[in-house]
């Protein structure tokens, strides 16, 4: 008896242990207690409505290949779902069937996603519940559950880990660490229901939702039909795609480890452009440095710099446009974004400077002030020390 | 020169002024370098009304302009910095003083009769004293004075009946806004002002008619040996000294301004969450303190009126202390000690509110 329950006991650990983002993800329980948090049980429905009637006390288990036709029938309903989410679209199921997951399930491959396996079977809560396995922040974890699964994965002849790439991303630093739910997750990109990797035609038109501008001056570039004639997938050429790291000035120049010079170097035709905007990149960044510093400085010795600050904004703010123009590849437009933010680092600086030469001003003056006082507190003192001497 | 001295004794009596100043002593005595802190309560004072005056040449009190008018006062007015910081350091001196010199009255017992007025004017002083500091604090309008003053004025807020009334005429609101800034410097410009001038006169001569007060322990040791007290002319003796302290005092003033400028941090914005670390000024620290330390209800009472009460009957007691303290040597005891117990007691929140804070 006591083997049997130390074995449980052992059993419990080693797959609490191994059960990782799964068990992480999906609530666990009993089918029936996962079910009273469960948004479609506040909407009314009961095991019954998908399970059909128990027979002998117990209901029929529900295959695979069957759970997303299942969801279907209430979900493919625009005028059922109305009456609980009017807002709720419809088109999941479609979408599920145009999917990776989708055509390999319809053709019987059970081991690729179906609904259950990204929302949970009876614990479901709606994508705005943060608990939701589906919820922004939740997504590569859940996506990873099988993607960074070798071993599942070799069997479809993917080798890479895609999540754990997109773990070390801009965009999950934004979204995980600064709480940005406006980044990009696995489904932002390659859609949820209808999930597929990108095309490379597609790429850039992905990446455009959110990075209208860099797009625009990308498309009007001379490297928009380069890549093309290339068969190159645009912002992937530089950026990859999901260990995206935040962009760097260095990138850009005609040397290692510069982006750039993976093409190009001295020789080509566009090598001026290339150092000018490094050149220009340089001269934003060490300005907008040495702005920052001075401007630290001065107001470390308790001196207002208000100005010198917002100055600096605006040269900040110039610097991320110069930064997008980049993507213009060409040294005018940048030249005209960049110029400016120069001067209004300069300014910045300049009035650090006079807030620090102020600064200098007043302790001068205070030494001034200190010696006359010393002086007169002297004559006093001995004034004092002549008085008549104080009789009883 | 006769003759305008003349036209003036005929209409003021200057000389019967002057011949007073001559004959006025100052008792000379072991305590006697307490005698200095009124002098340096006051100097602080005169330094707030001119520099207050000049504050007063570019601030406009409203939300939309108060920030700005101190930001420009400070950046742009040739030694506006010099002027603000010296307000604020001397704002906070002067308190600094104004306790030394209360808390000296109180162990050498000069509140006895018969200056029971003279300490009355004093005690007004010192609370008027505070509420220039409360009020003041509000008037750059940043960040830190916007939530200071509205936990402060929640204070009030806990006088069962009235609190919330009294709330709201202080707020010119429910919460503190505009309006409050408005009213806020129309009490430190005018109405506190003109309340001090006049207490302070009548604290001034009150204090030339009676004299300086000998502890009573002087008094006993001079009657055991029979000898007179030595006393020091006030002209130019103590005038001198007194002009030392507070030459010493206008370089403590300027140092400080010049190393340590009174900051002026973020704008307030009224719909932006209280910062962490908000606190009011360093005198009202000990009882942010304890009503920390209070629990939000004790036994069924709100936490806050269990510092307040006390707080309360405290400043009324210290009010009325020459008409509580039947000037007894036993008298005398209970209130040395209890006033040593106020000020360790004081002191130890102060100390454990700036641990805290620093940490």
């Amino acid at each position: 008896m006591t083997r049997g329950f130390g074995l449980c006991l052992i059993m419990l650990a080693v797959g609490l242990a191994t059960a990782g983002p799964s068990w992480a993800q999906i609530p666990s329980g009993t089918p029936s207690d996962l079910f009273r948090d469960d948004v479609h049980a506040q909407a009314g429905l009961t095991c019954d409505s998908c399970h059909g009637k128990a027979t002998g006390g117990e209901y029929r288990s529900i295959a695979r290949t069957e759970i997303a036709p299942l969801c279907s029938r209430c979900h493919s309903d625009a005028a059922y779902m109305r009456r609980f989410r009017p807002q709720l679209r419809v088109d999941q199921y479609a979408q599920y069937l145009t999917s990776t997951h989708g055509k390999r399930m319809s053709s019987g491959e059970t081991r690729v996603a179906t609904c259950s396996d990204c929302h949970g079977g009876h614990g479901i809560r709606p994508v705005q519940d943060a608990r939701s396995p589906v919820a922004p922040p939740r997504v590569a974890t859940t996506c990873a559950r099988c993607h960074s699964d070798a071993a599942r994965m070799s069997a479809f002849g993917h080798q890479d880990n895609p999540p754990a790439d997109w773990g070390k991303s801009v965009h999950a630093k934004a979204l995980l660490e600064r709480g940005d739910t406006s980044a990009p997750t696995c489904s932002t990109c390659h859609g949820s229901h209808g999930a597929v990797p990108p095309g490379v035609t597609s790429v850039a038109l992905i990446c455009s939702q959110c990075h209208v501008r860099e797009a625009e001056l990308f498309r009007k570039s001379p490297k928009k039909a380069l890549f093309e004639s290339l068969g190159q997938a645009e912002c992937l050429t530089c950026h990859s795609n999901h260990e995206i790291e935040a962009p760097a000035d260095s990138w850009i120049g005609l040397k290692d480890p510069a982006l750039c010079s993976t093409c190009h170097d001295d020789s080509v035709k566009g090598a001026a452009d290339i150092v000018a905007v490094q050149e220009g990149l340089q001269r934003l960044s060490v300005g907008i440095d040495r702005a920052q510093r001075v401007l630290d400085r001065a107001e470390q010795a308790g001196m207002l710099v208000d100005e010198g600050r917002l100055v600096l904004r605006d040269a900040h703010e110039r610097q991320i446009l110069a930064r997008v123009t980049v993507h213009a590849f060409a040294a005018k437009p940048f030249t005209e974004t960049a110029t400016p933010g120069v001067a209004e680092a300069a300014r910045a600086e300049a009035i650090g400077t006079g807030a620090l030469q102020e600064l200098q001003f007043r302790r001068k003056g205070l030494a001034v002030a200190t010696v006359l006082i010393v002086g007169f507190l002297v004559t006093l003192w001995v004034k004092i020390r002549r008085l008549p001497p104080i009789e009883p | 020169m006769m003759r305008l001295q003349a036209w003036l004794e005929e209409r003021m009596p200057i000389a019967r002024f002057v011949e007073a100043v001559r004959h006025k002593t100052v008792p000379q005595h072991r305590f006697s370098l307490w005698y200095f802190f009124g002098g340096m309560t006051l100097f602080f004072f005169f330094v707030q009304v001119v520099t207050g005056a000049l504050l007063l040449l570019y601030y406009r009190p409203s939300a939309s302009e108060a920030y700005e008018s101190v930001a420009f006062v400070m950046t742009r007015v040739p030694f506006g910095w010099l002027v603000r910081s010296i307000h604020a350091w001397s704002a906070n001196l002067m308190i600094a003083a104004a306790f030394a010199h209360l808390f000296s009255v109180v162990f050498l017992h000069a509140y006895r009769r018969p200056r029971e007025v003279t300490w009355l004017s004093g005690v007004l002083v010192f609370f008027i004293t505070f509420a220039f500091g409360f009020s003041g604090y509000l008037l750059p309008w940043n960040e830190l004075a916007f939530f200071a003053t509205r936990v402060g004025t929640d204070m009030a807020g806990a006088v069962p009946g009235i609190g919330e009334a009294v709330v709201h005429f202080m707020r010119g609101g429910k919460d503190v806004s505009g309006a409050t800034l408005t009213r806020f410097f129309g009490v430190h410009v005018a109405i506190l002002p003109a309340l001090i001038t006049a207490l302070l006169a009548a604290h001034l001569l009150l204090i030339q008619h009676h004299g300086m007060s000998v502890p009573p322990s002087i008094e006993a040791a001079q009657r055991k040996h029979g000898r007179p007290l030595p006393a020091m002319p006030f002209i130019p003796h103590f005038a001198l000294r007194d002009l030392f302290g507070w030459t010493v005092a206008l370089a403590l003033l300027a140092g400080l301004s010049a190393y340590f400028p009174w900051e002026l941090g973020k704008k307030a914005d009224i719909f932006a969450a209280a910062p962490a670390g908000i606190r009011p000024e360093w005198y009202f620290l000990w009882m942010f303190q304890a009503l920390k330390y209070m629990p939000a209800t004790v036994f069924g009472m709100s936490g806050e009126l269990l510092v307040l009460v006390p707080v309360s009957v405290g400043a009324l007691a210290l009010t009325l202390l020459p008409f509580l303290d039947p000037d007894t040597p036993r008298s005398r005891r209970i209130v040395k000690t209890l006033a040593g117990l106020a000020l360790a007691l004081m002191t130890t929140m102060t100390v454990l509110a700036l641990l805290e804070g620093s940490s």
